[in-house]
């Protein structure tokens, strides 16, 4: 039911952006603002962004397999919202990403939903959101692929990690957010999710490996979170659960077909704090993942991994233009195995050590040219291929070291 | 022209609202609520429309301190997730002070904010003599343009309760 309903949904919003787009174009040649007629007041609004940048990674086949200086970091980004009527409002986004192996390049539906505004008052506020709608359940899921809005080009990978990026950044579903604020005890948030995500033939090339030719789907996607800031307090405190079944069904075997069909169990707790001090900022998670593969290597293939990691981030606002940024991550795909010793003995040597964890330091800047076009420039020192593509079946033959580095700049404008 | 407002707090930025906003005052909370998104309607039901200045906008910054207690950032921040994860809408940014308190005396349901000096150059470019006649013995605090306003160029300015 749900699927049939986001996907007639999903249809209903195609032509919706469209017409979005052509509107646009033509609001665009003429004026504005006309008087008592303001362009994105009340009913009506479209916003959008712009971003390309480059990209050097030394070590890691991150963005590229040959290692040069690469332009593949682009973003691009059109939006719409229409409010029908007090209750109900459609949405939809369009973008366009290329990040060379980070996920696959081309145009995607980033969201398009119904936002059913069940129950408001001044202080409570409740919606439901059928469709396809976005992540909200990590501190920055929503707004990853939104380059303005999240603190750094690349965020920590353990957590955001690329490779995962169009199964987690949103769901094909239903979604539910309940706000209540309280001038005594503060602002409370519980956001609950159920849905689908599709899986394309090169997602699951990139998550399984070259030779899964069989084929990848999401059985379903439960996502709960909790969000508390006490009153007036520059302190935000969080908590999100994730449970998703997967399956692989293998199709005809064969020598270059042979993996067997199987089932994947993913599980993700994370727990965040932020602050939010006037030139002072500061965001961790810390998390707990639990990945289980039943099947896939050979029949009866069984093995049940605890991963942890946290990063720390801490942000300085040297003025209101420029800001700086450092963050420390860390992360390990197996719990008793830290050190990635046991995954290199159980592989025959196959697997190096270093794939079994990710740790990065990031050191950044941000500079506001005006109140829509920034300029962001990184560089990252990472230790382990634990979050490089393909997940299940790792490729050390191009990611031959244990260090590597990579830098960025990117130029962003939004409206 | 500096006691025409004499009765205003001793802050450098106002909030306005349309004429159609009854409320006399508001909390800080109340305001807080608003602008961060948390309370989308005005306690008779209407929609409220808020409009801002750009986040590097002097004003908008001003405003955001001494009358919500929140850094620009932060508003930005909430905002822009509003605004491009489809959760929700964010306020219409426009270009100027005197575009902002146009847009609020325009539509039902609006606020946004404007400073004393604004407000005074606003009503004199739009009334040059009867502004201190639709100020004078009012309680809240009106200014009022004419020269085609007549009949809607009311914005009031709404008292906030710390």
């Amino acid at each position: 039911m749900l699927s049939i309903l986001s996907t007639s949904l999903r249809d209903i919003m195609s032509k919706f952006l469209i017409k979005v787009v052509v509107t646009c174009s033509l609001l665009l040649s003429t004026p504005l603002i006309a008087e008592e007629s303001y362009f994105n007041a009340q009913k009506f609004q479209v916003h959008g962004f712009v971003a390309q940048g480059i990209i050097d990674v030394n070590g890691s086949d991150f963005v590229n397999d040959d290692g040069e200086l690469s332009a593949e970091l682009t973003e691009v980004g059109i939006n719409a919202t229409y409010q029908l009527n007090s209750k109900l409002r459609l949405a939809g986004q369009l973008v366009y990403l290329d990040g060379g192996n980070r996920y696959a390049k081309g145009a995607r539906i980033d969201y398009a939903l119904l936002d059913w505004s069940i129950y408001n008052n001044d202080f409570w506020q409740a919606n439901m959101y059928l469709g396809r709608f976005k992540n909200n359940h990590w501190l920055y899921s929503s707004s990853r692929d939104v380059p303005f809005a999240r603190p750094s080009i690349i965020l920590p990978q353990s957590v955001y990690f690329d490779g995962f990026r169009d199964i987690a950044v949103g769901s094909d579903g239903a979604a539910i957010k309940v706000s209540h604020s309280n001038d005594t005890y503060g602002n409370f948030d519980i956001n609950l999710s159920y849905g689908t995500s599709p899986i394309s033939d090169e997602q699951a090339t990139n998550l399984l490996s070259k030779l899964a030719k069989g084929k990848a789907k999401q059985e379903h996607d439960a996502q709960a979170s909790f969000y508390w800031q006490p009153a007036f307090s520059p302190w935000r405190f969080g908590v999100s659960l994730l449970d998703a079944d997967f399956s692989y069904v293998q199709g005809t075997p064969s020598f270059d077909n042979p993996f067997v069909d199987s089932d994947f169990t993913f599980q993700f707790y994370t727990a965040n704090a932020l602050y939010e001090g006037e030139v002072w900022e500061f965001s961790s998670e810390i998390y707990q993942q639990r990945f289980i593969i039943d099947g896939f290597y050979q029949n009866g293939f069984h093995d049940d991994n605890v991963g942890q990691g946290f990063y720390v981030q801490t942000r300085y606002k040297w003025n209101s233009d420029l800001t700086f940024l450092a963050r420390f991550e860390d992360f390990y795909l197996d719990k008793t195995d830290k050190n990635g010793k046991k995954l290199e003995e159980n592989s025959g040597g196959l697997v190096p050590y270093y794939f079994g964890f990710n740790k990065d330091i990031t050191l950044g800047l941000s500079y506001d040219f005006t109140s829509n076009i920034r300029l962001r420039m990184e560089y990252h020192w990472v230790k382990g291929a634990g979050r490089l593509t393909p997940v299940v079946v790792p490729n050390p033959r191009i990611n031959d070291s244990e260090d590597w580095q990579m830098w960025a700049a990117q130029i962003m404008y939004w409206f | 022209m500096f006691s025409i407002f004499g009765a205003i707090p001793a802050k450098a930025v106002e909030v306005i609202t349309h004429k159609s906003i009854t409320q006399q005052s508001l909390t800080t909370s109340q305001l807080r609520r608003i602008f961060t998104m948390r309370q989308t309607y005005w306690s008779n039901n209407n929609a409220i429309t808020i409009f801002v200045l750009p986040s590097q906008h002097q004003l908008h910054r001003s405003f955001s301190k001494e009358r919500l207690a929140i850094y620009p950032y932060q508003l930005e921040r909430i905002w822009n997730k509003l605004t491009y994860s489809g959760l929700g809408v964010a306020p219409t940014v426009v270009d100027t002070p005197e575009a902002l308190i146009q847009a609020v005396l325009n539509t039902p349901g609006a606020i946004g904010y404007a400073s004393k000096d604004d407000l005074i150059l606003f009503a004199s470019a739009h009334s040059l003599d009867t502004k201190e006649d639709a100020l004078q013995g009012d309680t809240t605090e009106k200014a009022k343009p004419t020269d085609g306003y007549n009949n809607q160029g009311v914005v009031h300015v709404i008292n906030i309760i710390d």
